[in-house]
C-alpha cells in the first residue's frame, strides 16, 4: 500500500515536469501514430490480398535490421540523419525566437549551390590535405550563401513587415530556380556517366567529405555504405545550439523576443535586429546540411528538376524540430526515429505494401506531436481524475464502514432514481 | 439565522512545487451573500477561486453546492453547476467582437454556423436588466478596460450563473468604474446571486461585501461580518501588524532637472486626433511629481512618448540634458530611465521566464551579468542578485528564483516588477500604477521605497488612478484633462477635493501658473 502512494507520488512529481511532459507527449504520439499506422495497413490488407499487417508493424519497429546486411542500413540511416538535423536546428532557433522558418528547403538549397560551385569547380584529385582544404572552403561558402538567403527573409520581415511565412515561400522558390539556372550550362554534368541531368559527384574531384573510416565499418561486403564525418559536425551543432540557446546573452535576448515582443521592446532589446540575425543563422543551419549531404563522396545532385521540387530534406525539418519540441539536443532522437521509419519503408515491399506507408505514418505522428499539449492536458487530468476518485472512494468507504464497498454504489445509484 | 449555504469549500488543501497555497480552508457561502475575500499577496486567494471553478483541482479537502457533495473537474463543470467567473487577469479574445467574446463557447449554431440573433437578445434584455450596457459589435482591442470587464460579467450572466466569483475586479478599474461596479454587483445580489469577491482595498470590502474571509499565507484566520469590524482591524487581521495608511516624508529637496518635456503633443495614428496637447514640464532630482487625472486622458500616450513605447508628434523631451525625443528605448535606459509599466503581462514581464530571468531583462549585458566580452550568461551572479530582491522585496513564490512569473500571484508578479526598477541604478522612475494590486502591507512598504529612492536623489514621475495615492507620495501634481495639463499643485497637505474639479474638466489654471 505504502509502496503504491510513493510510486504514484513519484510518478506524479515526474509527470508535471515540464521536459518529463514534453517527452512523454512525444513517447504518446508515437505509440498511437504507430496504432493508427497498422489499422491503416489492416484496412489496405483486406483491399489487398497477401499484404500482412501485422507483418507491416513488424518491419516498421525492426527498421533497417530487416536488411541483409543490418549495419550497412544503419550507416546510411545515420547519414541521413545529417540532412535532417541541420534543417531540424535551423526551424527549431527560428520558432524559439517566434519565427515560423519555412524556408528552410530554399536555404538547404543555397548551401547546396554555394558548396557544390567550390567543390566541383576545384579539382584537388590526388591531394587529400587540399582536398579537404577545399572542403571546408565549401561549406563555409555555402553556409554563408544560406545566411544570406536566410536573412533576407529576416529584413523583409523586420525592416518592411512582410510576414516571414510569405517571404521563405518566394524565397524557396527563388533558390529553386536559380540553382538550376546556374548548373543549367554548366560544364559539371555528370555526362561520363551518361547522367546529363545530374553533377558529377565530388569524389571525381577529389573535395569529398571525410568518412573517418566509419563507411568502411558501417559496410556491407565491399560496399561502404554513405556514413561521413557529417554526423560528428552535427551532433557537435546541436550542443552547439543548446548552448547557444540556453547560456548565451544572444540566446536570451532572442528568446525574450519570441516569447514577448512587446517586453522585449519595453527592456530596450531591438527586435528588429534580433529577427533579422535569428533568420541569418537559421539559414546557415540549414545551408549546412546542405553541403554536408551533397559533399558526400557518393551523393550526386539532380539539377535538371531542382526548379520543380523543393528539397524534402527542408521540409522534414519541420517534424525533426517539433518532436524534438524544439530542443536541439531532443533533436538527434527525433532525427534517428524519423530515419529509422523512413528506413523501414523500403522492406515494407516484402509484406506487400509499398515505402510510402511508412511516410504515412511519419505524417500522423507528427500531426499528433503538434498536438502534444492536448496529451499532455489529458495526462494531468487522467492522473487528477483517478486521485479524486481513490478519495472519494476512501471516504464513501469511512463513512459507511461495511466494507463490500461495490453495494454502497449501487445504494446510492438506486437511491438517486 | 438559516445555515443553508449555496457554496461550502471543507479544509481544502492545495499545495504547488514548493509552497502550500491553500492550507485547509474552509470557506461558507449564503445564498444572495456578498462574501469578501482578503489576504496578502501571494495568500492563496486566486487559487481558491480557481480550485471552486475547477482550474485546480484540491489535494484536499471537498465541496458542496446546496449540500450536496460535488466534482468539479474543469470549468466546464463549474459552468453547469451555476458557478461564473471574472479573472484578475482577463481572458477575452482580443480580435473578437464583445459579441462573440461573450457566447464563446456556448454558442448556437445552426448547419455549423454560429446564429448570433438569438443571443443578441439574450444579452441586450440582460444588459438592460442589470443595466451593464457595452456596444456589442466593438472588438476587445477597441474598448477600455472597463468594458472588457463588463464583458466578462455579462459573459458569466449569459451562462445563467448563480455564483459569481470575481478576482480584484476594481484592481485596473477608474474610480468611477468602480462605483459603477459595486452598483453592480450590489444590483446582482439583489437578484438572489451569490457572489465572492476578492479585492486589496479595504474601504470597498467595507461597501460592498456582507461577511469577509481573511486568509494569511495560505492558512484561514477568520470570517467576520462587515458591519462589526473596520479596515484598521482588517488590514491587522491579514498582515499580522499594524498597517499605516499614510506615509511620512520629510520636505523634499529638488535639485538639478532630470526630465523636461517642452511642447510636446502626440497625435493619435488612427484617429489623426491630439491626444497629447503641447505638455511641457520638468521632473528634478529629488522631488516625486504625480501626474492626477481620470483615466483615458491623455496618460497613456504621454507615458509611452516619455518611455519610448510610442510616439512623439511634436516638441522635445530632454534626459539628462540629452535629446531623447526620438531616441531608442535602449539609450533611455542608458541615461537612468526605470520604468514601471502599466501592463505587467504586455510589457513588465516575459510570463515564461523565470523570475530570475526577468530581473535582468534590462541589464543582462552588465558586467556582473555576463562574462566573456559579454557573451555568456552568469548565472551565479545573476541568481544571487535574484535572492537578493527578492528576499528585499518580500516577492513570495514556490521555488524561489526559479519560479517562473506565470506561476507567481499577480500581487507578487508586481512587487518583482517594482523590484527590479527600483534597484536598477536610475536617474528617473516613470512609475505607472506602481502598487496596481497590491495588498496594504506591500503598499506601505513600496510608498516608503519610492520616498526613500526620492531622498537618494531619483527623480520620481507617478502616474496613478488612486488620488490617495497621488496625495500621499507626490509633492507636486500636474493635473490632465483630455491631454493639457490644466493645473498644477505643490503638495502641502492637499485635499481630494481640491483637484477633482481640474480632474473633470470643470475647471483650468491659467497657462501662466502652470509652472514647469
Ligand atoms: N500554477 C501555479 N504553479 C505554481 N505555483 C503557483 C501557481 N499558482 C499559484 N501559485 C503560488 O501559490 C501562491 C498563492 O497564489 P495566489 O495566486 O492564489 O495568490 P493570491 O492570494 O491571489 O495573491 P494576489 O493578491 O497577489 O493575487 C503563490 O505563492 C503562488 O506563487
Ligand atoms: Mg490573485
Amino acid at each position: 500500500m505504502l509502496k503504491e502512494s510513493k510510486f504514484t507520488e513519484g510518478f506524479k512529481k515526474a509527470v508535471t515536469k515540464h521536459s518529463t511532459k514534453s517527452l512523454l507527449a512525444s513517447i504518446i504520439s508515437i505509440i498511437v501514430g504507430l496504432i493508427i499506422g497498422f489499422i491503416f495497413m489492416l484496412v489496405a490488407s483486406i483491399l489487398k490480398p497477401g499484404s500482412s499487417a501485422l507483418g507491416g508493424i513488424g518491419i516498421l519497429l525492426t527498421g533497417p535490421f530487416n536488411g541483409l546486411n543490418p549495419k550497412y542500413e544503419i550507416g546510411n540511416l545515420i547519414f541521413y540523419m545529417v540532412p535532417i538535423i541541420f534543417t531540424g536546428l535551423s526551424i527549431a532557433i527560428a520558432y524559439k525566437t517566434g519565427l515560423f522558418n519555412i524556408g528552410a528547403p530554399g536555404q538547404f538549397l543555397m548551401g547546396t549551390m554555394g558548396s557544390l560551385l567550390v567543390a566541383l569547380s576545384i579539382d584537388t584529385t590526388g591531394n587529400r590535405f587540399l582536398g579537404i582544404l577545399v572542403w571546408i572552403l565549401a561549406i563555409i561558402v555555402g553556409m554563408l550563401l544560406g545566411m544570406f538567403w536566410g536573412s533576407l527573409v529576416g529584413m523583409l520581415k523586420a525592416l518592411f513587415g512582410l510576414n516571414e511565412v510569405i517571404a521563405s515561400i518566394m524565397l524557396n522558390w527563388i533558390a529553386a530556380n536559380i540553382i538550376t539556372w546556374v548548373f543549367k550550362d554548366s560544364p559539371l554534368h555528370n555526362i561520363g556517366e551518361g547522367k546529363d541531368g545530374y553533377l558529377i559527384k565530388t569524389s571525381l574531384t577529389g573535395n569529398f567529405s571525410p568518412t573517418l573510416g566509419l563507411g568502411k565499418l558501417f559496410s556491407s561486403g565491399n560496399i561502404s555504405s554513405y556514413i561521413d564525418i557529417g554526423i560528428v559536425i552535427a551532433i557537435v551543432f546541436c550542443v552547439l545550439t543548446w548552448i547557444f540557446m540556453n547560456k548565451t546573452t544572444l540566446g536570451y535576448e532572442m528568446k525574450a523576443c519570441g516569447l514577448n515582443k512587446e517586453s522585449a521592446k519595453y527592456a530596450g532589446i531591438n527586435e528588429k535586429k534580433n529577427i533579422i540575425l535569428c533568420m541569418a543563422f537559421s539559414g546557415a543551419l540549414a545551408a549546412i546540411g546542405g553541403a554536408l549531404y551533397h559533399l558526400n563522396a557518393g551523393i550526386e545532385f539532380k539539377w535538371q528538376s531542382a526548379y520543380q521540387t523543393l528539397p524534402p530534406w527542408g521540409f522534414n525539418g519541420i517534424p525533426v524540430a517539433f518532436l524534438a519540441n524544439c530542443n536541439p539536443l531532443g533533436i538527434i532522437l527525433s532525427s534517428m526515429f524519423i530515419r529509422y521509419l523512413s528506413t523501414s519503408g523500403a522492406f515494407l515491399p516484402m509484406v506487400g505494401f509499398n515505402q510510402y506507408f511508412a511516410d504515412i505514418i511519419i505524417a500522423i505522428i507528427i500531426y499528433l506531436a503538434g498536438f502534444t499539449r492536448y496529451f499532455i492536458g489529458r495526462i494531468d487530468k487522467r492522473i487528477r481524475d483517478m486521485e479524486l476518485a481513490r478519495l472519494l472512494e476512501k471516504e464513501k468507504n469511512g463513512l459507511k464502514s461495511d466494507p463490500p464497498n461495490d453495494n454502497v454504489i449501487v445504494m446510492e445509484e438506486e437511491g438517486k432514481k | 439565522m438559516e445555515d443553508k449555504y449555496v457554496i461550502e469549500m471543507r479544509n481544502i488543501t492545495k499545495e504547488f512545487p514548493g509552497i502550500k497555497a491553500n492550507d485547509n480552508i474552509t470557506l461558507k457561502l449564503r445564498k444572495g451573500e456578498i462574501h469578501a475575500l482578503l489576504g496578502e499577496n501571494g495568500a492563496g486567494k486566486s487559487t481558491l477561486m480557481s480550485i471552486l471553478f475547477g482550474l485546480y483541482q484540491p489535494d484536499e479537502g471537498e465541496i458542496l453546492i446546496n449540500g450536496e457533495k460535488v466534482l468539479i473537474n474543469d470549468p466546464n463543470d463549474a459552468t453547469k453547476y451555476g458557478i461564473g467567473m471574472v479573472h484578475q487577469h482577463f481572458k477575452l479574445v482580443e480580435c473578437f467582437t464583445v459579441l462573440d467574446n461573450i457566447i464563446l463557447g456556448s454558442e448556437d449554431s445552426k448547419l455549423g454556423f454560429v446564429t448570433r440573433k438569438k443571443s443578441r437578445e439574450k444579452i441586450n434584455k440582460l444588459m438592460d436588466d442589470y443595466s451593464l450596457h457595452v456596444d456589442l459589435d466593438k472588438r476587445i482591442d477597441e474598448i477600455s478596460v472597463g468594458m472588457q470587464q463588463r464583458t466578462e460579467i455579462l459573459k458569466m450572466l449569459y451562462r445563467d450563473s448563480e455564483i459569481l466569483i470575481f478576482d480584484e475586479p476594481t484592481a485596473v478599474l477608474t474610480p468611477q468604474e468602480i462605483e459603477g461596479l459595486i452598483h453592480i454587483i450590489k444590483n446582482l445580489a439583489k437578484e438572489g446571486k451569490s457572489i465572492l469577491f476578492i479585492s486589496h482595498k479595504l474601504n470597498e470590502i467595507m461597501s460592498v461585501s456582507d461577511v469577509c474571509t481573511v486568509l494569511r499565507k495560505g492558512k484561514y484566520i477568520n470570517t467576520v461580518k462587515t458591519s462589526e469590524t473596520n479596515t484598521d482591524e482588517l488590514a491587522k487581521m491579514m498582515v499580522g501588524r499594524d498597517v499605516s495608511f499614510t506615509v511620512d516624508k520629510e520636505k523634499a529637496k529638488p535639485k538639478n532637472i532630470v526630465l523636461r518635456l517642452d511642447n510636446v503633443s502626440v497625435v493619435d495614428k488612427n484617429t489623426k486626433k491630439s491626444v497629447v496637447n503641447n505638455v511641457s514640464f520638468s521632473v528634478k532630482s529629488g522631488e516625486i511629481v504625480a501626474v492626477a487625472g481620470i483615466d483615458g486622458n491623455g496618460q497613456t500616450p504621454l507615458i509611452n512618448a516619455i518611455t519610448g513605447l510610442g510616439p512623439v508628434s511634436s516638441g522635445t523631451i530632454t534626459l539628462l540634458g540629452n535629446d531623447i525625443t526620438n531616441g531608442t528605448i535602449k539609450e533611455r535606459i542608458m541615461y537612468g530611465l526605470s520604468h514601471i509599466p502599466e501592463d505587467r503581462h504586455k510589457h513588465g514581464l516575459i510570463l515564461d521566464y523565470s523570475i530570475a530571468e526577468n530581473f535582468v531583462i534590462e541589464r543582462y549585458l552588465e558586467d556582473r551579468f555576463s562574462w566573456h566580452r559579454h557573451r555568456l550568461i552568469h548565472f551565479e551572479n545573476r541568481k544571487n542578485y535574484s535572492d537578493y530582491l527578492i528576499d528585499n522585496y518580500d516577492v513570495r513564490s514556490g521555488q524561489g528564483s526559479n519560479t517562473t512569473a506565470r506561476s507567481m500571484s499577480g500581487g507578487n508578479q508586481q512587487k518583482a516588477i517594482v523590484a527590479r526598477e527600483l534597484d536598477k541604478d536610475h536617474s528617473i522612475l516613470v512609475a505607472c500604477q506602481p502598487t496596481r494590486g497590491l495588498d496594504v502591507g506591500a503598499i506601505e512598504d513600496i510608498h516608503k521605497k519610492i520616498i526613500n529612492d526620492r531622498d537618494n536623489g531619483a527623480a520620481v514621475l507617478l502616474f496613478s488612478l488612486e488620488l490617495d495615492e497621488v496625495l500621499n507620495l507626490a509633492d507636486r501634481i500636474y493635473v490632465i484633462y483630455d491631454g493639457e495639463f490644466v493645473a498644477h499643485f505643490i503638495n502641502n497637505g492637499l485635499k481630494p477635493e481640491d483637484l477633482g474639479l481640474y480632474m473633470t474638466g470643470s475647471k483650468k489654471m491659467k497657462k501662466e501658473n502652470i509652472v514647469c
